[in-house]
């Protein structure tokens, strides 16, 4: 690995270093974390550049947790829980939804491009989903990267 | 309609109806400042003209003008706050209120803030105010007629007859220079001066906004003017832990404007007194009108119109939009 470089570079393929990217997940521990352990478990494959960080609930995520990561470098930030109606504390992932609704568009109006800032509804049984949601992720991520002002950093 | 507020005041505190009337009046160098008149014979320093610009709810909430019955400020001075807080309440306040003013009051009684029944709201029909230069305020001149004109049944005491705005008056004004600037992009639309910058790329956006950023001096002067910025503790102030650095630099100034802003989402009325008090010409009022927006058209929810209704950041429906979640 190349994790010290901070690049990785694909054997077989004369193409520049690609940049390795750093994003943090916040997973509920009822659902999206448990879909996250059953991708993991069924050894799907997917992206290993989102850093996962547990929370009891989506509802739980201050927007000052997400602003923290973009501060400190994230290139991107994920927040998933479980699909209305599912939550394990009935209404936290609805608050959670309004919150990151407004976050997003703010984060946006300022210039932070929306592709980094991704929400999703992951339940403790779709481990291919979170494969598929990390690995579109990371794709908005890099597009978002590619389209950014060279030498600008995200925050 | 100065002696009209003077005579109402000073009934008010002669038959000890209030103990304190908030309201505006002339510094020793002849502008209008806010004035706290406690004895009927001080009444006669009110004022009431179109000078009177300053937003008097933020005062609602100031320990150091109704003591306990206010909930504080974030000073980051534990010693000064500990002295402002023993000290007594004043018991009942009357206040005047120009219509806009009394929307962020409105914000103020939806959230437990102020208590309504020791409150006397004088409220004063109002033909727009002016900046230092004695133009009109840009608020001003998009001002509806249920605004500038406050609602009765939001106030104890209305000074004067309804204001008509006619002839010469804003409205015809600012029709004048919509039709004069010719400008379709989105100038017809309330949120005409947010979707020009929603309209660029973000890249175009972060350097827009990181221009204005960079000027910031993290005075606090947005936050400590603005009427529902109560907190006792401000989010700027603490240390442990310290969620944005403080010093003026653009990231952090970044942070500092995108929290405050979202901390207003849903409750900012556009009273506008964060950008006439901003020392370094920020405009602050689109940054709080691009959350209004999109808590308006995501939530179908305006701040200031109902005493009765929860801030929608606090409350959810199962309907809410989702367009934006994988």
């Amino acid at each position: 690995m190349s994790g010290s470089t901070g690049t990785v570079k694909k054997t077989g393929e004369a193409k520049a270093p690609v940049k390795k990217l750093k994003i943090v997940g916040f997973l509920c521990n009822w659902c999206s974390y448990a879909g996250a352990d059953l991708a993991g478990v069924s050894r799907m494959q997917y992206p290993d550049e989102i850093r996962i960080i547990r929370v009891p609930c989506s509802g739980r995520i201050n927007p000052l947790l997400v602003l923290k990561c973009f501060q400190q470098g994230a290139d991107g930030v994920l927040v998933s829980g479980c699909h209305p109606g599912d939550c394990h504390y009935q209404e936290g992932n609805l608050y959670a939804r309004r919150r990151m609704l407004v976050l997003r568009s703010m984060l946006s109006y300022f210039g932070i491009d929306e592709r980094r800032f991704h929400m999703s509804w992951v339940s403790a049984s779709e481990g291919k989903k979170w494969a598929d949601t990390v690995r579109s992720l990371v794709e908005d991520v890099r597009a978002a990267e590619v389209e950014a002002q060279a030498g600008v950093p995200v925050w | 309609m100065a002696a009209a507020v003077r005579k109402t005041a000073a009934d008010l505190l002669a038959k000890t109806a209030v103990d304190l009337v908030i309201g505006y009046g002339r510094s020793s160098g002849g502008e209008i400042v806010p004035e706290f008149v406690s004895r009927p014979e001080q009444a006669q320093a009110l004022e009431w003209n179109q000078d009177c610009t300053y937003n008097l709810v933020r005062y609602l909430t100031d320990p150091e003008v109704v003591g306990d019955a206010g909930a504080g400020k974030g000073s980051g001075n534990a010693a000064s706050k500990s002295a402002t807080a023993s000290k007594a309440g004043v018991g009942k306040v009357a206040i005047v209120v120009k219509g806009c003013d009394l929307k962020s009051l409105v914000v103020l009684e939806s959230e437990n803030q102020v208590q309504r029944e020791r409150l006397t709201v004088i409220g004063m029909p109002c033909r727009g105010v002016t900046d230092q230069a004695g133009k009109l305020l840009a608020k001003c001149e998009e001002c509806p007629p249920d605004v500038y004109n406050p609602r009765r049944e939001l106030c104890d005491l209305v000074i004067g007859e309804p204001v008509q705005r006619t002839g010469d008056g804003p409205t015809d004004k600012s029709a004048a220079r919509k039709a004069e600037k010719n400008d379709p992009s989105g100038q017809s639309s309330p949120y005409g001066d947010v979707e020009q910058i929603d309209a660029l790329k973000p890249v175009e956006r972060r350097a827009l906004w990181d221009g204005y950023f960079a000027r910031c001096l993290r005075c606090y002067a947005c936050r400590n003017v603005c009427p529902l910025c109560y907190c006792k503790e401000c989010v700027f102030d603490q240390h442990d832990p310290r969620w944005v650095s403080p010093a003026a630099a653009v990231a952090s100034n970044r942070s500092f404007h995108l929290i405050r802003a979202y901390h207003l989402a849903g409750r900012c009325v556009d009273c506008g007194e964060c950008e006439r008090v901003c020392p370094v010409g920020i405009p602050l009022r689109r940054i709080n009108r691009k959350a209004a927006k999109v808590v308006e058209e995501s939530f179908r929810f305006r701040a200031g119109l109902d005493p009765q209704a929860k801030s929608p950041l606090v409350t959810f429906a199962t309907e809410d939009p989702q367009e934006f979640i994988e």
